[in-house]
C-alpha cells in the first residue's frame, strides 16, 4: 500500500512538472494549441481509428486456424503501415538534404506488406495441419 | 476510503450504447500488454530525459558529464527511438483492448472515479500525441502549431506521470492478474480465452518486431539492409554518413570558409591556418555521430585534439569551452563543452573523415567530434573556440 501511494505521489509529480513545464517554457507562446491537439489526437483514434479496427474485426470470417493468423497478419500490416505513414504522405525530403528520408519509401512499405502476406500464409498453412490432426485424434477417441 | 457517490437523477435511463462481444476486452490482455508498454515508454523517457540534459545540462552537471563510453548516447537514443516506435503497436493494442471501458454507464459513479477517468483520459492524449510527434520528428516534419523539443519535452512527463498514476490506481488489478498467470491447485478451471489470447498477444508481438526490425538498421549497422522504412539510411549522404544540417541551409559557401582561420581565445590567445593545424599531431578516433532523431554511424575522425589546442593556449585542465561556428540561423551554432569533454584525448578537432578531407556538409574546414554526445553538439564549421 505504502509503495502504490509513492508511485501515485510520484505520477501525480511528475504530471505537475509537465504542466510547469507546458504553462511555463516562452517557447509554448499559447498551451492552448496543445491542448487541441491533445483532444484531437483521443478523438481521431476513439472517433476513427478503433471503430474502424472493431469493424474489420468483426468482418473477419473463416474457421479458426484461418482467423487467427489473419487477425495477425492485419495487425502487423497496420502497424507496419502506421509507422511508415510519415514518410508515405508527408512533405517528404527536406529542400536540400536527400539524406532524409532517401528510400523508395512506396516500394519498401509494398515489400513490408508482403513479407508479412508471405508470413501469415505459411503460419496459416502450419495451423491448418495442426488442426486437421487435433480434429483426427479427437475423432480416434480418447488417449494420446 | 469513502468515495462520494453521484445519485443519478435518471436511475433506470441508459443511452443506446455500443456492446462488444470480443472475449480480449479483458484486464487479463490488458495487463499482459500493459505492461510490456509500461516497459517500453519507461525506456523511451528515460533516454528522452537523458538526451535532454545532454543537449541542455543544468550548470552544476556540466563539467561531469560521462565522456565515456564513446558509443553512450548512440545507445540511449537508438534506444529512445527504438523503444518509442515498438510502443505504437503496444499502444494500440491495448488502447483497443480497452476500449469497451469508454462507453462505462454510468459514466461518472463518484468523485474518486471521475478523477481517475480523467487521468485516463490524460495518460491516452499525451502518449497518442508523443509518439506521433516523435515518429514526424524522425521524419522532419512539424505540422503542428507549437515547438516540437519543449513540447515533447513537457509531455513526457506528463505521460510517465499519469502512467504511474495509471500503475498505482490498478494495482489490486495488475497483482490478480500476476496471481491468475500462475496456475494452482485452488484454481481449476482452464482459462477458456488462453489460445485465443496467446494468439493475440503473439500477433501484437510480431507486430512489434516487424516495426524494429524495418526500422533499428538506422542505428544498428548489422541490420541496415532491413531498414525498409527508417527516415535514413546509416550509409546514404556525402562521405557514406547522412547530414542533419547542410552547408547550404546553414550560409556556408566556398567563399564564406575561404581564408579560414581558428580563433582560439584564452589566456594565451593564438590563430591557425588550416595548413597550419594539419602540420599539427594529429589523431584518428573512431566515434558515431548520433542524432536526436535515432539515426547514428561510426565514422574515422581525424584530427587535433582539442585538449592540445587548449593547452597550447594555456587554459587550466578544468576550464570549459565555447564553441563557436560560421553556421547562421538554426540554434546550434554556438556550443559549450564541459572540462569532461574538453579533456578527453578523443576529443576531436577533426580536419578528416575516414581519410578524405570533411566535406561542406559534414563541416570543412574543421569540426568537433566527440565521444557520448548527441550529434546536435558536434559543431561544424568552427572558427572559434573559447577557453572559459
Amino acid at each position: 500500500m505504502k509503495i502504490r501511494l509513492a508511485v501515485g505521489a510520484f505520477g501525480l509529480t511528475a504530471m505537475g512538472i509537465g504542466l510547469t513545464i507546458l504553462l511555463t517554457d516562452p517557447y509554448v507562446r499559447d498551451p492552448i494549441d496543445v491542448a487541441q491537439w491533445l483532444a484531437g489526437a483521443v478523438l481521431l483514434h476513439d472517433g476513427a481509428l478503433v471503430p474502424l479496427v472493431l469493424a474489420i474485426g468483426a468482418a473477419l470470417r473463416g474457421p479458426r486456424w484461418l482467423r487467427g493468423p489473419l487477425r495477425g497478419g492485419l495487425i502487423a500490416a497496420g502497424c507496419l503501415t502506421a509507422v511508415a505513414l510519415p514518410a508515405l504522405v508527408g512533405p517528404g525530403t527536406p529542400a536540400g538534404n536527400p539524406t532524409v528520408l532517401p528510400l523508395d519509401y512506396g516500394r519498401n512499405w509494398l515489400i513490408a506488406l508482403g513479407a508479412v502476406a508471405a508470413a501469415t500464409a505459411v503460419v496459416a498453412a502450419v495451423s491448418a495441419v495442426r488442426a486437421r490432426h487435433t480434429s483426427r485424434r479427437e475423432a480416434a477417441g480418447p488417449g494420446d | 476510503m469513502r468515495a462520494i457517490r453521484f445519485r443519478s437523477p435518471l436511475p433506470s435511463f441508459r443511452p443506446p450504447l455500443p456492446a462488444f462481444k470480443g472475449r480480449l476486452h479483458d484486464a487479463r490482455t490488458a495487463t499482459v500488454v500493459g505492461r510490456v508498454l509500461g516497459a517500453a515508454i519507461l525506456t523511451c523517457f528515460v533516454t528522452g530525459v537523458f538526451s535532454h540534459y545532454l543537449q541542455q545540462p543544468p550548470s552544476w552537471a556540466v563539467d561531469v558529464l560521462p565522456s565515456r563510453p564513446a558509443w553512450g548516447y548512440r545507445v540511449t537514443q537508438g534506444l529512445h527511438v527504438a523503444s518509442g516506435i515498438a510502443a505504437i503497436p503496444l499502444l494500440l493494442a491495448k488502447l483497443w483492448t480497452v476500449y469497451p471501458r469508454l462507453f462505462e454507464w454510468p459514466p461518472v459513479r463518484s468523485v474518486l472515479h471521475a478523477l481517475e477517468r480523467l487521468s485516463i483520459a490524460v495518460l491516452v492524449a499525451s502518449v497518442l500525441l508523443e509518439l506521433f510527434t516523435g515518429l514526424l520528428d524522425t521524419v522532419q516534419w512539424y505540422p503542428w502549431p507549437f515547438p516540437f523539443r519543449q513540447v515533447h519535452f513537457a509531455l513526457a512527463w506528463v505521460a510517465v506521470g499519469s502512467l504511474l498514476l495509471h500503475i498505482a490506481v490498478k494495482a489490486p488489478v495488475i497483482a490478480e492478474s500476476w496471481r491468475r498467470a500462475r496456475p494452482s491447485s485452488t484454481d481449476p478451471l482452464p482459462d477458456p480465452d488462453g489460445p485465443d489470447r496467446r494468439s493475440f498477444v503473439a500477433a501484437v508481438g510480431a507486430a512489434v518486431g516487424a516495426v524494429t526490425l524495418t526500422t533499428v538498421g538506422q542505428a544498428l549497422g548489422p541490420l541496415k539492409d532491413l531498414d525498409l522504412l527508417g527516415a535514413r539510411q546509416p550509409d546514404h549522404g556525402p562521405q557514406h554518413l547522412p547530414v542533419n544540417r547542410t552547408a547550404a541551409a546553414a550560409g556556408i559557401t566556398a567563399s564564406s570558409v575561404s581564408g579560414w582561420r581558428l580563433h582560439v581565445a584564452g589566456p594565451r590567445p593564438y590563430e591557425l591556418s588550416l595548413p597550419q593545424l594539419r602540420a599539427m599531431a594529429q589523431r584518428t578516433a573512431t566515434l558515431p555521430i548520433a542524432c536526436v532523431e535515432g539515426w547514428s554511424r561510426n565514422g574515422h575522425w581525424t584530427g587535433v585534439p582539442v585538449r592540445d589546442l587548449l593547452d597550447h593556449a594555456g587554459a587550466s585542465a578544468h576550464a570549459r569551452v565555447r564553441v563557436v561556428s560560421l553556421e547562421r540561423g538554426g540554434n546550434f551554432g554556438v556550443s559549450e563543452m564541459g572540462a569532461s569533454y574538453a579533456r578527453d584525448p578523443l576529443t576531436l578537432l577533426a580536419l578528416s573523415l575516414n581519410g578524405e578531407p570533411l566535406s561542406y556538409d559534414h563541416g570543412f574546414p574543421a569540426r568537433i567530434i566527440a565521444p557520448n554526445r548527441p550529434g546536435v553538439l558536434q559543431t561544424k564549421w568552427v572558427t572559434r573556440l573559447e577557453v572559459l
